[in-house]
């Protein structure tokens, strides 16, 4: 198995802008499980994230409520067995591993919220999305979830969708991401002429 | 440039740079701050195109966004408002809607005319005779106003669009926008600031010098504040719920224009206020202008409006535009003061005023007429709003009714008069009470927004609004003098016309602004809304008040429709196979929102190979729902019409939905892989309605149900394997399966390692009526199993088939597919699902429905159909008829030549009377030619036994 290499949907790795101010990645490969747990289970008491929410744990991996009694759990590559392994199952339990099933982009920069804004309708301030927050919301008509995951200090949002979409959102994303410098690659344009 | 005057002193062209540009073809120069207009007056042109229906020769009027007679053509953009837009070097400019040139105009013949063209004069000329409208149409066309679009030449791009969330949206920067959005933005509010002219000031821009400094002044305190966010040559279009406002900014480096969808806190309305023209005789002949044009002409861009000057004045602007014109060098000949009691009776002149006759007798030879005789109130975003502006006779103009919701306030000259200063300081309360009000409404949204941290800082009190309002200065009523003139010189309508309507009984404001298109054009009613209303009063004999307004609605001034559009985001989903599908010459198939491989060049020899040999099609599309927990099979009963309970572990079954009416709304196979775990699969269009199907039932009617449904549609990838050499094929690839038929019969599941990838789901099942097996593989591995498949089977026949070959397949095996061969009245017995339908369950949905449709013996039967003559095949949806006649009896759902027979093969609904086997029918082609075919024993063409799928 370890040579079988993941294919993303999204191959065009990481973009920036000259100026740097937005950054747009494929995060397709991270480690993604969801856990459903109904309250009073062991697993829901372990993960302990409130709805709307993430945080670190002890592994490093990022832990988010993602809806009433739903967690996702997004790790480092390869980390899923591990991470699926971690969750208790007693009790109304599932966990799933996504990995394959939800393409993820990582939006980057002093201009991130404002590229994204072109094309979501959220209130995407840090005081509405603060770092860590956690929420649900359509992205250039693509259904996604999301988690405000700033990085080094920048802002930074983990964004992913049904695999089927990951490219038509990485497109319509970079689309965005164009206002302030990102050069989109030849072929991915939302509006070929 | 003849009319171009020494340097004003709020001149806003920069002299230094001079812009090229042409003027109906001739070379011409303007300056950089110009408006084309105004660079088109200081080189001396007075007539800028015609007007609608008369083709009347037209010049500028009020100089600014709203002039009437400014649409222009740029290159190959129609309808530029001149009067606003921003000179550019090379623009081409040109007349709009004239012919053959804009001197001399065969349309202009309608002046002539004129007596029998009024209003409804097409409703009432074009109605007969009938026979002739195509004609009328044709000839209508060549007299459509407006200017001309290149669009398969047009570099225009793609327009664009944002989100905003302000706490306080301020519409208007003069004075007392510039005011409340500084107020609210010092008070700790976010504010977007929406100026419709490209600099800020309104109208001390073209004040005196303690206007204009302190227009500079404010705004730079707005450009500086970082709480503000100032957006110029941007229209706040429309106010919807909840403060859903539409901006279309029209000036920005990335597109030609943008929407900005803003959804504030609280909205100041503040636009200001915009002059109205006087209706007389000839007053809309070039060189009749409005005071603020002469202003706006004289002080931004420093251009002599003419030589010698007749001023009739009601107020403070008039009697500035007389001391502007005379420092302009304008000879005034005479200045009429309204309140006086005097006025202008006619102009006369062609392509330029010549003669001014006045109240008092005099006849004055003048080639300029400047009228300052008062203000419409663009109350535009308070009736969207809901309010219904009441007329106030002694300040001569409309006011806001006060109805209005606590999210929207109104600032400035919409609520009274006032100095400067007075203007600043009425903004300044609305904005610090329109940011109370949001940052009291944002503390809420932030404490109640599950993703937000809650709030560090305390909940604004709430402010009373004690605001004073502005005074409302006396103006008089200057409407109409003793002649007609035109009222809306957009559509051409005069207030003779609007006399006209009120006789014929359309003597509502509302009917007749339907009935002579009186505000109805590019301007909105900003200029003509008023004189409308006050023509309507007078001929009615009725006061103004009691005529009532017209409701204005979204947009506030016309928008283009690229804006309304933005960028596009139409998604399209693909597989993980996609990319390879492409690269070997795939034709690509939309199938809603899926792209998908229709065939590879040669469907037909496509299913052959997989009669013979062995197939791959990516059928990823399938919807496919991972259910989990103890109650999963309640679940399947509840949505299925056959029985779930029994179902073993390692099996699969075949299911059809039905929905509460008894129609077929879904199907699929769903396979149990563990105790408390199955896999679902639905109809490629019905995985989405199913899901939210399922969640629906378990989150709202069975809640006490332990049932987890998890859509895994696009994580799996699905390639089915297809043709009597698909088990050697898989025998080579799957490590961990016993894939004989006796360990893996027809109807089963089984979890295993393909081509080394782990836990991908196999199920034996036959859409195409081979030997097949569906294999679910996670989809960032999919690539790799299908180009193993391939390589592997290279010496069996392995082959990749498209979606035509796979439907001709099924076709052959007589599988109907849900939405194709059912339709929205389909029952279960149409479809001819038979023993599959437990009528003995105590609950499923649909079921008493399902009770009543197998008692009727009238519903239609889904039946195999072959025509006589087998080189035919009739197109779906071509109706099976009675005989001769054209009493419909059926219709053909599916049709495909079959390269296994040879042979036309169909799929139809018919009637019971003509459902059984050999029954002859016939069919009533789309050339109108009726052919016959005989209906057949089974659905299935070939192998109805399915001797080929269980081996």
């Amino acid at each position: 198995m370890s040579e079988i290499t993941m294919q993303s949907p999204v191959d065009v790795g990481s973009i920036s802008a000259s100026d740097g101010s937005v950054t747009l990645s494929d995060a397709y490969a991270t480690t993604k499980v969801q856990v459903r747990a109904a309250t009073g289970t062991a697993a829901a008491a372990t993960l302990d994230v409130p709805y709307g929410s993430s945080t670190r744990n002890v592994d490093g991996d990022l832990v988010c409520g993602t809806r009433p009694d739903e967690w996702t759990i997004y790790g480092n590559p390869g980390r899923s067995a591990a991470i699926v392994a971690s969750v208790p199952t007693e009790g109304f339990v599932t966990v799933i591993d996504i990995t394959h099933g939800r393409a993820m982009l990582r939006v980057t920069g002093s201009n991130a919220t404002a590229a994204l804004s072109k094309i979501c309708n959220l209130d995407l301030s840090d005081e509405l999305t603060p770092n860590g927050a956690v929420f649900s919301g359509s992205l250039g008509s693509v259904s996604c979830d999301w988690v405000r995951a700033d990085e080094g200090g920048e802002t930074s949002f983990l964004i992913s969708c049904e695999r089927s979409f990951g490219k038509f959102l990485f497109i319509a994303v970079a689309d965005a991401c164009t206002e302030f410098g990102l050069s989109v690659p030849r072929g991915w344009e939302l509006h070929p002429h | 440039m003849s009319n171009r005057l020494p340097t004003q002193p709020g001149e806003v062209i920069d002299r230094s740079k001079s812009l090229s540009f042409t003027w109906n073809g001739r070379a011409v120069t303007g300056f950089e701050g110009d408006t084309i207009a105004s660079a088109l007056a200081a080189n001396g042109v007075d007539v800028f195109g015609r007007s609608m229906k008369y083709h009347r020769k037209r010049g500028i009027m009020t100089a600014d966004h709203w002039d009437p007679n400014l649409f222009l053509q740029v290159g190959d953009e129609p309808n530029v408002r001149a009067g606003s837009r921003k000179l550019q070097a090379g623009m081409v400019v040109s007349t709009q809607n004239v012919w053959p040139s804009l001197k001399f105009d065969l349309a202009a013949a309608n002046q002539l005319l004129g007596r029998f063209l009024s209003s409804g004069f097409y409703y009432k000329t074009f109605m007969r005779p009938r026979f002739l409208w195509p004609l009328y149409q044709k000839v209508l066309r060549k007299f459509a106003p407006g200017g001309e679009i290149h669009w398969k030449t047009s570099k225009h791009g793609a327009y664009d669009k944002r989100y905003a969330h302000p706490d306080v949206l301020v519409a208007g920067g003069g004075p007392a926008g510039m005011g409340a959005a500084l107020a609210a933005a010092d008070s700790g509010a976010r504010v977007m600031l929406v100026e419709h002219y490209t600099e800020l000031g309104g109208h001390l821009r073209w004040g005196d010098d303690a206007q204009r400094a302190r227009a500079a002044e404010l705004g730079s305190a707005c450009e500086a504040h970082p709480n503000v966010e100032v957006l110029v040559d941007s229209t706040v279009t429309g106010r919807y719920d909840h403060n859903w406002i539409a901006v279309n900014q029209r000036s920005h480096p990335i597109a030609p224009e943008r929407l900005v969808k803003a959804r504030a806190g609280v909205m100041v309305v503040a636009p200001g206020l915009i002059e109205r023209p006087y209706v007389f005789a000839g007053n809309d002949t070039p060189g009749v202008l409005l005071a603020g044009a002469a202003r706006r002409l004289i002080n931004l861009y420093a251009v002599r409006p003419g030589e010698k000057a007749v001023v009739m004045t009601a107020n403070e602007e008039g009697d500035a535009a007389v001391a502007d014109l005379d420092r302009a060098g304008v000879e005034v000949v005479a200045v009429l003061d309204a309140r006086k009691g005097e006025g202008i009776v006619s102009v006369e002149g062609k392509g330029r005023v010549t003669k001014v006759t006045t109240t008092d007798g005099r006849t004055l030879s003048a080639d300029t007429v400047v009228t300052a005789t008062g203000w419409t109130a663009p109350t535009s975003l308070l009736n969207m709003a809901g309010d219904r502006p009441i007329y106030d006779p002694s300040a001569a103009r409309y006011f806001s009714s006060g109805d209005l919701p606590p999210n929207l306030l109104v600032a400035g000259g919409v609520d009274g008069d006032g100095s400067t200063d007075d203007l600043e300081a009425h903004g300044r309360a609305t904005g610090a009470l329109a940011a109370n009000r949001a940052l009291r409404r944002r503390h809420d949204r932030v404490s109640q927004t599950a993703r937000a941290n809650p709030p560090t800082w305390e909940k604004p009190t709430e402010m009373a609004d004690d605001r004073t309002p502005l005074a409302r200065s006396a103006h008089p009523e200057c409407y109409r003098s003793s002649t007609h003139g035109m009222v809306d010189f957009s559509e051409d309508v005069s207030s003779k016309d609007l006399v006209q309507a009120s006789k014929e009984g359309f003597d509502s404001i509302e009917l007749m602004k339907r009935y002579t298109t009186v505000t109805m054009g590019p301007a909105q009613g900003k200029l003509e809304t008023v004189n409308a209303a006050a023509v309507l009063a007078d001929a009615n004999q009725v006061a103004m008040a009691d005529i009532g307004t017209t409701v204005w609605r979204p947009p506030y001034s016309p928008i283009s429709l690229g804006a309304l559009a933005g960028r596009i985001h139409e998604p399209v989903r693909r597989s993980a196979l996609q990319d390879w599908h492409e690269a070997h010459g795939a034709s690509p198939l939309l199938a809603g929102q899926w792209i998908r491989p229709d065939h590879y060049g040669d469907a037909m020899a496509e299913a052959t190979n997989v009669r013979s040999n062995v197939g791959l099609i990516d059928v990823t599309p399938l919807g496919k729902l991972d259910l989990r927990g103890p109650d999963v099979p309640k679940l399947l009963e509840l949505v299925y019409v056959n029985k779930w309970q029994k179902l073993e572990v390692g099996r699969v079954r075949y299911g059809t939905m039905v929905a509460e009416d008894g129609v077929v709304s879904d199907d699929g196979v769903t396979g149990r892989l563990g105790e408390n775990h199955w896999l679902m699969t639905t109809t490629s269009s019905g995985a989405g309605a199913v899901w939210e199907m399922l969640e629906d039932w378990l989150q709202t009617y069975k809640p006490e149900w332990d049932v987890h449904v998890t859509a895994v549609t696009g994580g799996l990838t699905s390639i089915n394997v297809a043709g009597p050499n698909s088990r050697t094929l898989l025998d080579r690839l799957v490590e961990d399966v016993d894939l004989s038929a006796e360990a893996f019969p027809y109807f089963s599941v089984r979890t295993g390692a393909v081509a080394g990838v782990q836990n991908c789901i196999i199920w034996r099942i036959g859409f195409t009526g081979e030997l097949s097996y569906e294999i679910h593989v996670p989809s960032g591995h999919a690539l790799h199993v299908w180009e193993a498949l391939l390589e592997t089977g290279a010496d069996l026949g392995c082959a990749p088939f498209g979606v035509e070959a796979q439907r001709i397949l099924r076709l052959e095996k007589g599988h109907y597919i849900v939405g194709q061969d059912t339709d929205g009245l389909s029952k279960a017995p149409t479809a001819g699902l038979g023993g599959l339908v437990k009528l003995d369950k105590t609950d499923t949905l649909g079921l008493p429905e399902l009770k009543h449709a197998y008692e009727r013996d009238d519903l239609p039967i889904l039946v195999g159909i072959q025509t006589v003559d087998g080189t035919i095949v009739p197109e779906e949806a071509a109706q099976i008829v009675d005989g001769d006649s054209n009493r419909i009896m059926g219709r053909i759902t599916s049709s495909r030549m079959s390269p296994t027979l040879g042979r036309s093969i169909c799929l139809g609904q018919v009637d019971p009377s003509l459902s059984a086997a050999g029954t002859e029918i016939t069919v009533l082609m789309a050339d109108g030619k009726r052919i016959k075919a005989t209906v057949q024993e089974h659905h299935a063409h070939v192998d109805h036994e399915g001797a080929r799928q269980r081996v």
